[in-house]
């Protein structure tokens, strides 16, 4: 029974690519579990298109192997690795129409005509494509593309579907109804599903595991929930939007708490759990951008601790919260998504001097990030 | 269009028609003159005006006369022109699949290559016939002259297929790869298909530079002449309207292999639905 219940696990194993003096791929190991839905997401060249496509053996790793349900498939074909790859240009046959399209793996091997059309139209049917069978790729939306690359994929009955951006070229509503479309049929056909991605809401959306990745390398991989709320490093904070980032220098600890020292004066107690840092070590930490209180900045206050004083440069009407924007002395934006209500019983606007404040015990510890540099706040993509 | 404000249209449109005018004329003028005095009666002269009209010129063409070897030159000449027309056609395609990898020397190769568009077709084929001299080959049509040919086509089908490549997107192969199709299926169910127009372009340029050829033919065809050299010996010798006739024939060829060639194209493009947009029923009966 484990041998089934495993079959569509992917493991690499210190899986690196170099492209000429380019390392597109850094010693990378990750296990994904058969039947659940993996997003890579990370900004464009961090490497996760060409683990996509190593995975779907259109390309062989410099070094590190690859096992798909316990079978190193090194020097495998991709059709003999139980992968399909949808590609992000959906690469539907122009010359051939819907119904052929979707039955060419059929057709390579050797499957009678009027057999593999029914197979086809059977696929055609599971991903609503049912009344453009005879239609050819050119006339078709952009939609109805993916949909038929989705057939043309799991005709071949893959122990994994790999998917490559394969939600970027939708407009937003498609973009939306594709999303949960997929998380149906991976839910439904009970197989692993690879996604590649550079949108964060669509990682979190429908990712069982999101890995999230910089330079060639896997700065976090956990669950959705996980990644979201508990980022490990600086940089999954800010490509996952949410957090508010902040960098302090230990000025004290007792074993609990450490008493940071941050830009302009500020300073900040952190919980440590299992972390000693030494005086004088940097600290980045993050607060939850729904979990910060927002106060007009009195003439003369005093900063307490946990606590930041900036200018308000935007204030952002949400619908159930109000997104306001502050200019701090950390140098980077600070975000307070306060809650609707809240905000309009004490409002501020563009101008005013504001002081956000959060509980300690709010406050997520974030470990150096592995690849680049700490603390680059060019790295805000998704925020 | 611009049209000025009283409807007037300005000078530079009547100087701009004038010319393209001018350019039409200059065209197809003669040429119509040609085709027409093809059609003059059996006592007319190979001047204006026409005495009557008939097809009588044309049979002459195929009588045995004076008028020169015609149908054995037309059978070689179309016969050299298809399989120049195959041989390009097999080549290119097998050169651009080859350069889409970087090999050593590729753009060496390639320069190489395109170098005999811009040499003298004249002394290419005086170069020929010189080195087989030296090699005691005898010139023939079907030997050095398809030789002579192919120096003159295949950098056209050359450049042709790096056009077609440069539009080709790779993840059709890799996909039909990841779909399970092998080498030799990726080439026979993928690439030659989606190719198709562009390797009907090559298949075109290279039986229609082989069928008019002068330059490269006149010292490579040997003993036995293809019909633009037994043209071009005609002229000379022959004074009756055949000759046009044969003008005719041979433009009507022509025109021939070019509109066959783009009905096909045609073809492909509006079956794929990538042509002019027409309706499809959306709800079309699966067949």
């Amino acid at each position: 029974m484990t041998g089934t219940e495993r079959r569509g696990d992917v493991a690499l194993h210190e899986v690196t690519k170099r492209f000429g003096p380019t390392l597109a791929v850094d010693r990378v190991s990750l296990t994904i579990p058969h039947a659940s839905y993996c997003c890579l997401l990370g900004p464009s060249g961090c490497g996760k298109t060409t683990i996509l496509r190593m995975i779907a053996g259109h390309e062989e790793p410099s070094s590190g192997r690859i096992l798909i349900g316990g079978q190193d498939v090194a020097g495998l074909v991709p059709a003999q690795r139980g992968t399909a790859l949808m590609f992000q240009s959906y690469a539907l046959f122009p010359h051939l129409s819907v119904r052929d399209n979707v039955a060419f793996n059929l057709r390579m091997r050797g499957v009678p005509r009027e057999q593999r059309h029914r197979e086809a139209d059977r696929m055609l049917e599971l991903v609503r494509m049912t009344a453009f069978a005879d239609r050819m790729p050119a006339q078709l939306s952009g939609g109805q593309q993916q949909r038929v690359a989705l057939a043309r994929a799991l005709i071949t009955n893959p122990r994994v579907l790999l998917l490559d951006e394969p939600l970027s070229a939708l407009d937003e509503f498609l973009r939306l109804q594709m999303r949960s479309e997929l998380k149906r049929l991976q839910t439904d056909l009970g197989i692993t599903f690879v996604h590649v991605t550079h949108t964060q809401p669509e990682a979190i959306a429908l990712a069982d595991l999101v890995v999230v990745m910089n330079q060639g390398i896997i700065e976090q991989a956990a669950s959705a929930r996980e990644v979201y709320a508990r980022p490990r490093s600086p940089y999954v904070a800010r490509f996952l939007g949410g957090q508010n980032v902040i960098m302090g220098k230990v000025r004290d600890q007792d074993g609990r708490h450490a008493l940071l020292d941050g830009p302009g004066g500020a300073l900040f107690r952190v919980p440590l759990h299992e972390r000693r840092p030494r005086p004088g070590e940097p600290v980045w930490f993050a607060v939850r951008r729904d979990l910060i209180h927002l106060a007009r900045a009195g003439a003369g206050a005093v900063t307490a601790e946990n606590s930041l004083e900036g200018l308000v440069e935007a204030v952002e009407y949400q619908g159930s919260f109000v997104k306001v924007t502050l200019a701090t002395a950390t140098g980077e934006e600070f975000l307070v998504n306060e809650p609707e209500a809240a905000f309009f019983a004490s409002p501020v606007a563009r101008g005013d001097r504001a002081l956000a404040s959060w509980q300690p015990d709010q406050v997520h510890l974030l470990e150096p990030d592995r690849a680049g540099a700490g603390g680059s706040p060019s790295l805000t993509a998704a925020a | 269009m611009t049209v000025g404000p009283q409807g007037r249209r300005p000078l530079s449109f009547w100087i701009l028609t004038a010319v393209f005018v001018l350019f039409v004329l200059f065209l197809y003028g003669p040429m119509s003159a040609i085709y027409i005095l093809s059609f003059q009666g059996p006592t007319g002269g190979l001047t204006f005006p026409m005495r009557g009209v008939s097809l009588h010129w044309f049979g002459a063409l195929f009588g045995q006369q004076r008028t020169g070897d015609f149908s054995g030159s037309f059978a070689r000449s179309i016969i050299l022109a298809l399989i120049v027309m195959a041989l390009t056609l097999v080549i290119s395609l097998a050169a651009g699949l080859a350069f889409r990898q970087r090999f050593r020397g590729a753009t060496l190769i390639f320069y190489a290559a395109i170098a005999s568009l811009v040499m003298p077709g004249l002394f290419v084929g005086l170069g020929i016939a010189l080195v087989c001299q030296v090699l005691g080959i005898t010139p023939r049509w079907w030997l050095t002259g398809l030789g002579a040919h192919l120096t003159w086509t295949l950098p056209f089908g050359l450049l042709i297929m790096f056009a077609v490549f440069n539009r080709f997107d790779r993840s059709y192969e890799e996909a039909a790869r990841d779909l399970g199709a092998s080498d030799r299926q990726v080439l026979t169910a993928v690439i030659l298909p989606i190719l198709a127009p562009g390797l009907i372009a090559v298949a075109l340029f290279g039986f229609t530079l082989s069928y008019d050829e002068v330059a490269r033919s006149t010292l490579t065809v040997g003993a036995r002449n293809t019909m633009p050299l037994e043209i071009y010996a005609m002229t000379n010798n022959v004074t009756s309207p055949a000759l046009f006739a044969l003008g005719t024939v041979t433009t009507a060829i022509s025109f021939l292999a070019i509109a066959v060639a783009l009905l096909t194209i045609a073809r492909i493009t509006r079956r794929r639905g990538t042509g002019p947009v027409r309706a499809a029923d959306p709800a079309g009966a699966p067949s």
